[in-house]
């Protein structure tokens, strides 16, 4: 005496679901083979079921009115057949179609098809990958058919950009992106030093890795692959210096820094609006150079981890006392080293500002991608001619790097030029039309 | 919560109610409303004239329906499942294909063939083809496909209204399938890839009934630590491609996922077409996951046949091994 | 049917008519073996669809009503005669001694057609409308030019005869003369589609378009088939080609387990053809002719319930294919290409753990 479970079946071709209308037997009744049990109703028809078994109704699975999936018991019938054991309880989709062996299934309802509702999909577990690529049957065998040389395009595309022949790089297998770069500094580095053999415990050795070794790479990307050409010059900032004092007095600015590289910031967006080609970057696979409509305004920054280029994104959307929250922010989060990853990325144009570090200038190299950056240098005291009078004024000198692949001498000096005089006379950043102090 | 078959009903209905030039015709539309119901109510609606059953001939029904649309008709036939469209082959493709370039523009045939297509019924021979290529590489016919019932609904009117005729693929294993329709406007036009969830790691694209298994796919993967781009074509000829240029860009890794053969499949054309554009940003070549190149198996082999969850997985796995 | 002209020689009721143009020649032993025929069919028939609704068979196609059309027509053939069928033809199949469990196959998902069609001359269930009816001519035409003395028989449906293919068919016999028969069962309906929609003209009268002559029969008349059909094999046999027959019945099940009938026509039409059953006329006749007793008709339900029981056993103990099988017969020349996708695919097969399913 076995139970068998009659699973609803298909009656179909692709019917994934039925409505039990009604019961015509009840537990306890004895039933026969291809006799009558139910009346179901799918989206195609309203059919009679008949019983694969003979027996005894024991259990009722579904209630009249009650809508399952195909593949539910739906009813279990004890049989009379002695010493058969029965079918083994198969999961809900009984889709068991073994890898070939030829042994004789057992009686399986043809179930419908698909993931039924609520069923999470899970990948069946595979075996350990055996050994090489080459014993994984189908799988990924590279076809070496030139050499040896395994790397993948943007690799080899890399190496032909940085100079490097990537046949050269010594190493078996894959070539990687790290791997072309390393080479490309070698290639690119200081000249061997003379034959005399030093006492390596007069030297320190620092391994090449983490943020130094970003910054390295990013710096040897831009600068073998960018023609950097640089403008400079020298501002009279007094009206900028009397806008941050004014500034700092004003309510939306309450408890938020006011510096000079605040306004230098709002001068750069100003000015990259008014020159939208200067925001933009090239694209070389593409063949295209790419103008952002958008401003992500990147901050070189000396953290306790090293060089940084935290960014304020969509700064151009912002008003100034908004840029120095943003700005605070980021100086103060980049200072204790937690400036999380997502917010070094995407950035348009950098500005660095190496007057804090006590210098006026210098040839500032373009954060990759990117196409210009502006170096501002501090601010000193020296003298200067106001309206034919000599005077002593307040000066800073910016310097403008920029990728003169797409930006030629014309718009960087222009895009400079307007920057100095937004921070000459400021007034026009922000919203106050207090005509100041002339001088 | 509407079934995709129904949602191509709602859609069928909606175009006759709002154009009497449009017809339907086909075995079995009228009064039994279609073997899989789609074309359920539409005759006693909209009468005999207008609903249309056939004879029992395929070349008879687009041979006519070509007729009806030269006389200013919009039919949209049926072709009862994909493996016996092949009688109306050649209207479709030395007629239906080929009117407008013959007569340089002067004649339109504004045709849609319905095609159920596809596998995962437990069918007998003829019932589960993926045919779709042959008529995608036929120049002078547009080629497109639903994956869900919002699709359904609006990609059935969008096609109605072209004036180039349409061949719209139905996958007929997800006729069963519930989700919401939006009845007042449609997401996308009749020619555009849709991005259905975002990634960063790797692009999945695929279309009709397959695009639910690569949602499932992208699932597994999400809890494997791999962010999967699902991308759903939609539209077979022409080919919508920028968007998944774009995402292969991004990823640097693209999976093709399709239930027709691999060899000579759309897979291939895109694959190439990837390959030519994203070059420089592909991290592993273009892999292609879909049926073997053996004629539909019986319904007992269909599930080894079908490309299924671990299929998908295990390219997605070779992929990340470049 | 009385308005009908139609070729009948066994009446509903049971009586025995003539017609002078289709005199039969047949024992009491062979009336008796047609019963035993029919009923083994019906049958048969019945165990299938009960099969289906019980998730055995994905999908089946009655042949319930239609018995004797085909049995009729299957037992007019002699050895050699090759018959092409469509997938409803179990009753040829039956008589052409086809095991019955190898006609589920298909219909059960393990294989497209679970015969050596050589082994009975009868060829494989062919889906596709009237594909095979070409194959039949061609065949005929094969025999022709082996100057055989055998002929061919095509089966086909009212629907079917409104494709391309049996149209072409009807054109290559006739021009040909090729030794085929034709046999149309008209079972009123194309799924949903009555006869009406395929034709304006009785189909036994398209053959005369065509050239070659053509004859409605009551299909539910068992001995007016076996007349019929024997007379045009012998037409074809000596050289005279083509006849089309059209057996005139109905459909009494559904198109297949998939359709509802319910939704297109009228059970009292069933009702009406109930009364014609192929069947009961048998029993009739031979019971009031005193031809068969109690303990014969008593023998045959027992046979009956034996066809079926195996029938049930033989289904559910039917070993599903190889994987392989996806594979192996796509070509009959080797074929590297798809052997190299099997193996990948076996390998991949076998990089699972044991036993796991999705």
């Amino acid at each position: 005496m076995a139970l068998r479970d009659f699973r609803l079946p298909d009656v179909g071709e692709g019917l994934t679901e039925a409505e039990i209308l009604q019961w015509y037997v009840a537990v306890g009744d004895v039933v026969t083979i291809n006799q009558m049990i139910c009346e179901i109703e799918t989206a195609k028809a309203a059919v009679e079921l008949p019983s694969p078994y003979a027996g005894t109704v024991t259990a009722l699975k579904v209630n009249q009115g009650e809508t399952v999936d195909v593949g539910t018991v739906i009813i279990t019938i004890e049989d009379g057949v002695a010493g058969e054991s029965a079918p083994a309880a198969p999961a809900e989709d009984d889709r068991n179609l073994e890898v070939p062996t030829g042994k004789p299934k057992q009686a399986a309802v043809l179930v419908g098809y698909g993931v039924k509702e609520g069923q999470t999909p899970a990948r069946r577990a595979r075996k350990a990958a055996s050994g090489t690529q080459e014993e994984l049957g189908e799988s990924i065998v590279v076809e070496l058919h030139d050499g040896p040389v395994v790397a993948k395009p943007p690799v080899r595309k890399l190496a032909k950009d940085l100079g490097v022949d990537i046949r050269r790089i010594r190493k078996s297998g894959n070539i990687t992106r790290s791997d072309v770069l390393d080479a490309a500094m070698a290639l690119h580095g200081m000249e061997q030093p003379p034959a005399t053999t030093y006492d390596p415990h007069r030297e320190d050795r620092i391994p090449v890795k983490g943020v130094l070794k970003e910054m390295a790479q990013a710096m040897t990307t831009s600068a073998f692959t960018a023609p950097h050409v640089s403008v400079w010059l020298q501002v009279d900032v007094a009206k900028t210096l009397k806008a941050v004092k004014k500034l700092k007095d004003w309510e939306e600015f309450e408890g938020l820094r006011v510096s000079p590289l605040l306004i230098v910031a709002a001068a750069v967006l100003q000015a990259a609006k008014e020159f939208p080609k200067i925001n933009s970057s090239w694209d070389e696979a593409n063949h295209e150079v790419i103008i952002r409509r958008y401003i992500n305004l990147g901050f070189a920054a000396a953290t306790p981890r090293g060089l940084l280029v935290p960014v304020i994104h969509e700064a151009d959307g912002m008003d100034i006392p908004t840029l120095a929250k943003e700005l605070m922010a980021l100086v103060d989060t980049a200072r204790e080293g937690r400036t999380p990853p997502n917010r070094m990325q995407h950035g348009t144009i950098t500005i660095t500002n190496v007057g804090v570090l006590g210098i006026d200038g210098g040839t500032p190299i373009l954060t990759p991608g990117q196409g210009a950056i502006l170096a501002v240098g501090q601010i000193r005291e020296i003298p200067w001619t106001v309206k034919g009078k000599m005077k002593v004024r307040p000066i800073c000198q910016l310097t403008l790097s920029f990728d003169h692949r797409m930006i030629d001498g014309e718009l960087g000096s222009r895009f400079l030029a307007r920057i100095g005089a937004l921070l000459e006379d400021p007034s026009e950043l922000y919203d106050e039309s207090d005509a100041g102090d002339d001088e | 919560m509407i079934t995709l078959g129904k949602a191509i009903n709602m859609g069928l209905r909606r175009a006759l109610t709002e154009d009497p030039k449009v017809l339907v015709m086909g075995e079995d539309v009228g009064k039994l409303g279609g073997v899989f119901r789609v074309t359920e109510n539409l005759q006693s609606e909209f009468g005999e004239d207008r609903i249309i059953d056939t004879p029992l001939a395929e070349s008879g029904i687009l041979g006519t329906a070509i007729g009806l649309a030269l006389r200013g008709y919009r039919p949209v036939c049926e072709i009862q499942f994909d493996g016996f469209v092949y009688p109306a082959f050649d209207q479709i493709t030395s007629q239906l294909a080929k009117m407008h370039a013959r007569s340089l523009g002067t004649l339109k045939l504004p045709v849609v063939v319905r095609i159920p297509y596809g596998g995962g019924i437990g069918a007998v021979e003829h019932h589960s083809e993926s045919n779709e290529t042959y008529f995608a590489h036929t120049a002078g016919l547009r080629v497109v496909t639903c994956s869900n019932p919002n699709d359904a609904y609006w990609m059935m009117q969008q096609a109605i209204q072209s004036d180039d005729p349409v061949i719209f693929f139905e996958p007929k294993r997800r006729y069963w399938d519930k989700a919401e329709v939006n009845e007042e406007a449609p997401s996308l036009g009749l020619h555009e890839t849709r991005t259905v969830q975002e990634g960063n790691d790797l692009t999945l694209i695929s279309y009709g009934p397959t695009v639910r298994t690569a949602i499932e796919v992208a699932a597994v993967c999400a809890k494997e630590g791999r962010s999967v781009e699902v991308m759903d074509l939609r539209t077979l000829s022409p080919l919508d491609l920028a968007p998944v240029f774009e995402s292969a860009q991004k990823t640097g890794r693209v999976v093709i996922l399709h239930e027709a053969p691999t060899f000579l499949g759309l897979g291939a054309e895109i694959a190439s077409q990837i390959t030519e554009e994203c070059f420089y940003s592909l991290d592993a070549p273009v892999l292609r996951v879909g049926g073997f190149n053996v004629p539909y198996p019986p319904a007992r082999l269909e599930e080894h046949y079908l490309p299924d969850l671990d299929r998908t997985l295990d390219a997605i796995d070779r992929a990340f091994a470049f | 049917m009385s308005e009908l002209q139609l070729v009948q020689i066994l009446s509903p009721e049971g009586e025995l008519l003539t017609d002078p143009e289709y005199p039969l020649d047949i024992s009491t032993e062979e009336i008796r073996a047609l019963y035993r025929d029919l009923v083994m069919v019906r049958r048969f028939d019945v165990e299938a669809t009960a099969l289906q609704r019980q998730g055995e068979l994905g999908l089946w196609a009655q042949s319930l009503g239609q018995e004797a059309a085909q049995v009729g027509s299957g037992r007019a053939l002699i050895p050699g005669d090759y018959a092409f069928p469509t997938y409803r033809e179990h009753g040829v199949a039956w008589a052409k001694g086809v095991p019955p469990e190898k006609l589920l196959g298909m219909y059960r998902g393990i294989n497209h057609g679970g015969w050596d069609p050589r082994d009975n001359d009868f060829h494989l269930y062919t889906l596709v409308i009237g594909a095979q009816t070409l194959h039949a001519t061609g065949y005929a035409m094969g025999i022709q030019r082996d100057k055989s003395n055998n002929a061919v028989i095509a089966y086909f449906g009212d629907g079917a005869t409104s494709q391309g293919d049996v149209n072409e068919a009807f054109t290559y016999a006739s021009v040909y003369h090729a030794p085929v028969v034709f046999f149309c069962q008209n079972n009123q309906w194309a799924i949903s589609q009555p006869i009406e929609s395929q034709t304006k003209v009785a189909l036994y009268k398209r053959a005369a378009g065509f050239g070659f002559p053509g004859v409605r029969v009551d299909g539910n008349d068992v001995l007016a088939v076996l007349a019929v059909t024997r007379a045009a094999l012998a037409r074809a046999r000596a050289g005279e080609g083509p006849t089309l027959i059209e057996a005139f019945t109905y459909r009494m099940g559904a198109h297949t387990t998939s359709d509802d009938p319910s939704r297109y026509r009228l059970a009292q039409e069933l009702d009406e053809w109930k009364l014609k059953d192929p069947i009961a006329r048998v029993k009739s006749y031979l019971t009031r002719n005193s031809l068969a007793n109690e303990e014969f008709f008593a023998g045959i339900e027992k046979e009956a319930e034996a066809v079926a029981s195996k029938l049930r056993s033989d289904i559910i103990d039917a070993e599903d294919p190889y994987v392989e099988a996806i594979f192996d017969y796509v070509y009959a020349e080797p074929h590297p290409i798809l052997d190299a996708e099997k193996s990948a695919y076996i390998n991949y097969l076998e990089s699972f753990t044991e036993g796991e399913k999705k």
